[in-house]
């Protein structure tokens, strides 16, 4: 029988150390944390005092906001140790107020200053949370909620969210939360979960004939000073998008639509510098928790699926998103869900580093050409937090510097926001200008 | 083995409630699919399924919000393929 976790340890995913393993290398290169975040952007109404005492009340009924992340005999897998959390600081909440109304004014720069910080993992600094106050609160609120990655991922965080307003609404009490325990939390299967990461490790070999580039190059070592823009399209905008994206790559898989449209405008930069980019390699997070259970909150819940585009497909849309519609079902019929997961689990007995050392010498150098994500709605159905209009939410990951950029797409209300995280240095100005007209070209169509 | 439309909507269930989905027993098979959790890959998981069963791949490109509202509507677009097969 397997050992089952002690009740105040709860031991990493095997996408927890993935992330892990990210983070250990934004560290070494970058000085920084890999860390993610979700921004809200609210009318009037929050008390920023109020949601201060309701992180604080729930970090307290909720130890794992502070655990501190240890390996049990510095050998075992790391896992959340609660029972040390009592030692931890209690998460940071700041408030700052700034003059002017927010609406659709660009983000405060502090937001992208937090995703540049040293966090210790190891002291349980797992989470913070910022609010920029606008007129003293009466013309609307920013929150940015941070965390070091492995402690939430971006459905997850959405759900801690939701949580969290219940708990100030008083529907329901701090303490009243149970979350799943890790599926894999336990070593069962150790053979089979060696066989799937062997055929989960063939397929990355085969991804590496092609090896790819990213924009930044391999193994850049800069201070990390990401930089993060929002595009929020309109209602009318994203109809017409989410038309294109069904018409294009199915009622089933509007990702691969926007996964297409963001090759393309890396590729297009790529072609301004007249540099061959040799392949596309992008992770695409999927989401392993149960379908339909009320579902995980903390720790990462996600397989990956790799997917390469070849610059000789990049010319052309619809004949690059056919290739990534075969790549995907392909994938899934030959289990690489499951493979990416186990492993991902295998990952946890290896020295944080191991996993980016062994992705690098795969790829000649890099991890991949650009993080991607597509997190469907945001917040669905949820149109207030603490009292206060939401008037739009997003996530915003941190990107390490190499590859140095991330797409991500998600959709509030109707209207598409694509957050562009990157590595300050990486895009040039014309770029950039490049960049944005190119997706925006693939995203509404040529009659734009 | 002929699948009757019948017959197929009770493997998408079993398949849908046995394998794919955390539902409880009010899931019957015309429970909103998309309501009940299901997403892009375990659709897909589903087509696998149902292609081990029916030997019939089911073209992605005929699933709509329709034909994914429950059980019964997407067992008569597989029914629809298989006969015009």
């Amino acid at each position: 029988m397997p050992r089952l976790p002690a009740p105040d340890r709860i031991p990493l995913t095997g996408a927890d150390c993935f992330l892990r393993a990210f983070d250990s290398e934004v560290r070494r290169t970058a000085g920084a944390s890999h860390l993610a975040q979700l921004v809200l952007r609210l009318g009037p109404g929050l008390d920023a005092g109020a949601l201060a005492k309701l992180v604080a009340e729930v970090a307290e009924a909720q130890p794992i906001l502070r655990a501190p992340i240890r390996r049990r005999y510095g050998l075992l897998p790391p896992e959340f140790r609660l029972d040390l959390a009592v030692r931890a600081p209690m998460p940071r909440v700041e408030i700052h107020d700034a003059p002017r109304a927010n609406g659709e004014a660009p983000l405060p720069p502090l937001f992208a200053e937090r995703l540049n910080e040293r966090v210790d993992g190891r002291r349980g600094e797992l989470f913070r949370c910022d609010v920029v106050r606008y007129a003293g609160g009466a013309a609307g609120s920013d929150v940015a909620f941070t965390w070091l990655h492995m402690l939430l991922d971006g459905s997850g965080s959405e759900r801690f969210v939701r949580w969290l307003d219940e708990v100030g609404r008083g529907a329901r009490s701090a303490a009243d939360l149970r979350d799943e325990a890790p599926s894999d939390s336990v070593g069962s299967g150790a053979r089979a979960d060696g066989e799937a990461a062997m055929r989960w490790r063939a397929r990355m070999r085969s991804l590496a004939a092609r090896a790819p580039r990213s924009l930044a190059g391999p193994l850049a070592r800069v201070p990390q000073r990401l930089e993060v823009d929002v595009a929020t399209f309109t209602r009318e905008e994203t109809e017409r998008i989410g038309a294109r994206a069904r018409k294009l790559a199915g009622f089933l898989t509007p990702m691969l639509f926007y996964l297409a449209a963001s090759v393309r405008a890396h590729a297009a930069v790529f072609a301004l510098r007249g540099i061959d980019p040799r392949s596309f390699v992008v992770p695409l997070p999927v989401n392993l928790r149960a379908k339909g259970a009320g579902g995980a909150i903390f720790g990462t819940r996600v397989s990956m699926l790799w997917f390469q585009a070849l610059p000789e497909l990049c010319g052309d849309l619809e004949g690059l998103l056919g290739e990534l519609k075969a790549q995907r079902l392909s994938a899934i019929k030959d289990g690489m869900v499951e493979a990416g997961a186990a492993a991902m689990r295998f990952a946890r007995w290896m020295p944080r580093s191991a996993y980016a050392r062994m992705a690098r010498r795969t790829f000649g150098g890099e991890l991949c050409s650009f993080f991607f994500a597509y997190t469907d709605e945001c917040l669905p159905g949820m149109t207030s937090f603490l009292g206060a209009p939401i008037r739009n939410a997003f996530h915003a990951p941190s990107v390490p510097p190499s590859p140095g950029s991330g797409a991500i797409f998600s959709i509030r209300e109707g209207r598409l926001n694509f957050s562009h995280v990157r590595q300050a240095g990486v895009f040039s100005g014309f770029e950039l200008v490049r960049f944005r007209e190119s997706l925006r070209a693939d995203l509404l169509g040529a009659d734009e | 083995m002929e699948w009757t439309r019948e017959a197929l909507t009770k493997r998408v269930y079993e398949i849908l409630r046995d394998d794919l989905l955390s539902v409880g027993a009010d899931f019957t098979p015309r429970s909103n699919l998309i309501d009940a959790g299901l997403d892009s890959l375990a659709v897909t998981q589903l087509l696998l399924a149902i292609e081990e069963s029916t030997g019939v791949w089911v073209d992605e490109s005929l699933l709509t919000e329709e034909t994914l509202a429950s059980a019964e509507s997407l067992a008569a677009c597989v029914h629809a393929q298989i006969a015009s097969a």
